[in-house]
């Protein structure tokens, strides 16, 4: 692909991103899965233990990560796909990954945007401490777009509301919150807990939030850093695979 | 590139699973055509639409844009089109302002060209003095605007409406086929897939008739007419005609089916002259006063319905191919 080409499509996939941010955003699924459900976790967490603050700061700001970022996508593709203006994206003279980015876009501002409120309040009220930048910004960036890939994903597969695509989310974004040290350290987890965890994305959003934040890290930066990436890349063409599949199905 | 059609589809298919929705069709469309695209619901129509416009990826067959493979040379196929679905595809929560700067966005254009585009549209389109509101207080028929002039922000030489004056208001629907016509005559290609025989016949070149998944005909609406020459007809009203007038007018020598119409009788014939004659004699006789005589030939919808299966032809030569009102409209 040509230079003048890349910069085009990367034009359009920011504009599909900033109709999503105005379109969505304040829809009522985005606020209720997107920020209602993971602060509701984690008080639901942290209400009635002897936890310090700022030891749980970085659980809440990737499970916002988590929650938030997988949210728009799932929220704005069944909605489009029902009403046929996602038929506007696949009749214009651009890639469907420019597409999927555009919306993955969106979901990733919208994660970052919703975690940056515990980042913030963390440091300012709560004595937390950003000691390694490095692994936090990384982590923020990476984690807020792979959960956005993977809210793509999950929203390409053929079904009509946003309902019906939240469920098979909903399926596998709650488990994965028991075996990624959420609500147990990984250490303390058996050893198959343990591989759970290794294969789990947020497993490493955490850790990598964690050790920005001065925490402990299990399975180290470089194989949180590699997980993730393998993530948002298997994501977004499982998401591409599953649009043209619909395509050749509809 | 150069292409001797503006559209072209080869051997397209689509299967939904087992269920063959378009059966291998093949057609092509002109440059500056307004090419019609009729079938009864569940044909294949916008189907075929879906798969001219990449929407659907066909199961066999090709379609080519202006020579461009729409799923090989997508980007260049779909540069060259506008389209404007069934359903008016519009963002609601947005303005027509930004419906139209955003449709801009998605083809490449540049700020000031897409502004420029869009106000230029919607000063065309009647709805500049209302382009910041948001489209979900818009009537209709102002939506149905907002969609073609998004089909339209790219400059493309080639349009696809599906249905464009389905539900909507008579006002609304002269507007929207005077732009049709202005448009094309401005150079566009359209393709027009419609249920609607009177708009079919008025605005398109050429007719492509489809139906079980496969072109039935494709003509000039005057061509297809004419092969239903059997299907003229005369069309009479009595002033106060008694209940048995269509089965005396069924009687007639050379009447090959008699439809009642609201207040009319209409008298299949491939002979109307005589027909007009007996009509004439009949109402004499009975002391009835015609207030309506007309002689009609084949209509479109006559030939849509013929072609489609709704309605066999009458046989002109066959007394027992005569039917009733009860039985001509069977179907329908």
């Amino acid at each position: 692909m040509d230079r003048g080409r890349l910069r085009r499509e990367a034009k359009v996939a920011w504009a599909i991103a900033l109709k999503d941010m105005k379109i969505y955003y304040l829809k009522a699924p985005s606020l209720m899965f997107g920020i209602l459900f993971p602060f509701s976790l984690f008080l639901s967490f942290v209400i009635g233990r002897n936890l310090p603050i700022a030891q749980a700061i970085p659980v809440l700001v990737a499970q916002t990560i988590f929650f938030a970022a997988s949210s728009i996508g799932p929220v704005s593709i069944p909605l489009e796909r029902r009403l046929q203006t996602f038929d506007r994206f696949l009749s214009a003279p651009v890639s469907l990954l420019t597409v999927l980015l555009g919306k993955t876009l969106a979901g990733f501002i919208y994660g970052i945007g919703i975690a940056s409120i515990p980042v913030a309040l963390g440091v300012a009220v709560f004595d937390s401490h950003l000691t390694d930048l490095t692994a936090f910004a990384a982590g923020m960036t990476l984690s807020a777009f792979g959960f956005a890939a993977m809210g793509i994903m999950f929203a390409s597969l053929p079904g009509q509301g946003p309902g019906q695509v939240m469920m098979p989310l909903n399926f596998v974004r709650i488990p994965l919150l028991f075996v990624s040290g959420v609500y147990m350290p990984i250490r303390d987890l058996p050893a198959w807990g343990q591989v759970a965890s290794a294969a789990s994305p947020l497993t490493h959003a955490i850790e990598l939030i964690r050790l920005g934040l001065g925490g402990e890290n299990f399975f180290g930066p470089t194989i949180n850093l590699a997980v993730l990436a393998a993530y948002v890349v298997a994501f977004l063409l499982a998401g591409m695979r599953f649009h043209v599949i619909n395509q050749t199905r509809e | 590139m150069s292409a001797k059609y503006a559209i072209e589809a080869s051997d397209l298919t689509k299967y939904y699973g087992s269920f063959l929705a378009v059966d291998h069709i093949s057609f092509q469309v002109e440059p500056g055509e307004v090419f019609g695209f009729l079938g009864p619901n569940g044909a294949g129509k916008t189907t075929t639409t879906r798969m001219l416009t990449g929407v659907s990826i066909p199961s066999d067959g090709r379609a080519t844009i202006q020579g461009y493979d729409v799923h090989r040379q997508s980007v260049q196929a779909k540069a060259l089109m506008g389209i404007v679905p069934d359903t008016s595809n519009v963002y609601e929560e947005l303005s027509a302002w930004d419906n139209l700067t955003f449709t801009g966005q998605l083809y490449g254009m540049t700020k000031a060209d897409r502004e420029r585009r869009a106000t230029e549209l919607l000063e065309r389109f009647q709805l500049a003095e209302r382009r910041h509101e948001k489209l979900d207080g818009y009537s209709r028929g102002m939506k149905r605007r907002v969609c073609i002039a998004m089909a339209l922000i790219n400059r493309s030489s080639i349009l696809f409406l599906d249905e464009p004056t389905a539900g909507l208001d008579v006002q609304s629907v002269v507007t929207i086929r005077n732009l049709i016509r202005h448009l094309n005559e401005e150079g566009l290609t359209v393709f027009l897939t419609t249920h609607n025989m009177e708009e079919a016949s008025q605005m398109c070149d050429r007719i492509a008739i489809i139906n079980h998944g496969r072109i039935a005909a494709i003509d000039t609406p005057e061509r297809l007419k004419r092969t239903a020459e059997g299907l003229q007809s005369v069309e009479v009203a009595f002033d106060t005609p008694p209940r048995t007038t269509v089965d005396d007018l069924t009687a007639i020598a050379d009447v090959s089916e008699v439809r009642k119409q609201g207040d009319k009788f209409r008298l299949y014939t491939d002979n109307p002259p005589r027909v007009l004659a007996a009509v004439w004699a009949y109402a004499t006789t009975r002391g009835l006063q015609l207030i309506t005589v007309n002689t009609l030939g084949p209509s479109l919808e006559d030939v849509f319905v013929t072609l489609t299966g709704i309605r066999e032809e009458p046989r002109t030569d066959d007394p027992k191919g005569r039917r009733g009102r009860s039985q001509g409209r069977g179907g329908q």
